[in-house]
């Protein structure tokens, strides 16, 4: 399956994109996907616990299970106000 | 009485009118309103601050923005609330984010305006980079709660 992963702040300056597709197996947790991110990237390990997620533009826990075409944001502390 | 109708939420790329805004939560059944005006200041961490640059999950922040005004109407009594953020560049002493509340009286048009301001911070997926003469940093932010593990969840398997 295929899902959407979207990259703000440090992360977007990071990884060199605002989004991407990536491909993973059925029944992947966000925790997943981010190491399938990481990979190609290490310098993203280490904001991991500086991090959280959303799914489809909602907070998520780290283990939950991903569905095809879902929307990830990987969200650096906010700082907004 | 509430008109959550009336309410303004809005991500903006364009300066804040907050007279405006604050003129248009007021009603003739209101004794207060009550304003938050957040603005680029000069200096951050003894660094003398050039300008702003803000970033957004925009859709989740806009999301988060309506869910905080609907947290304030359940929480306080008040009559309107305006909750506007402003992306891009901003410079010093422009206004980055404006809250309006109105309210019968005083108490609970000063309680929503704090308690919304407080909770976008900590809430809305907005980022603030900060440009100094000597290079650029991501504002320190706060880490929104993390929805608890599933209890259930297994270990992934491969």
């Amino acid at each position: 399956m295929v899902v959407k992963v979207l990259y703000f702040g440090r992360l977007k300056e990071l990884s060199g994109t605002t989004e991407e597709a990536v491909e993973l197996r059925e029944g992947a947790r966000i925790e997943d996907l981010f190491a399938a991110c990481a990979a190609t990237r290490p310098d993203l390990r280490k904001f991991r616990a500086s991090l959280v997620a959303a799914r489809n533009q909602e907070f998520a826990a780290w283990d939950t299970q991903l569905l095809a075409g879902d929307e990830i944001g990987f969200l650096p502390p906010v700082s907004g106000g | 009485m509430s008109r959550s109708g009336a309410d303004r939420v809005k991500i903006v790329r364009e300066a804040i009118d907050t007279a405006a805004l604050a003129r248009q939560v007021r009603a003739d059944e209101d004794g207060a309103v009550a304003t938050f005006d957040g603005c680029v200041r000069n200096h951050s961490h003894g660094r003398a601050t050039l300008y702003l640059e803000y970033q957004a999950y925009e859709a989740m922040a806009l999301a988060k923005m309506n869910e905080i005004a609907a947290q304030v109407r359940e929480k306080f009594s008040i009559d309107r609330v305006a909750i506007v953020h402003r992306l891009g560049r901003l410079e010093i002493g422009e206004t980055s984010v404006f809250i309006a509340v109105s309210s019968a009286h005083r108490a609970a048009a000063f309680d929503a305006c704090r308690y919304a301001i407080d909770t976008l911070k900590k809430t809305v997926p907005i980022w603030k980079k900060e440009f100094f003469a000597d290079g650029a940093v991501w504002a320190d932010g706060e880490l929104p709660p993390i929805p608890a593990e599933t209890p259930a969840a297994k270990p992934a398997s491969n």
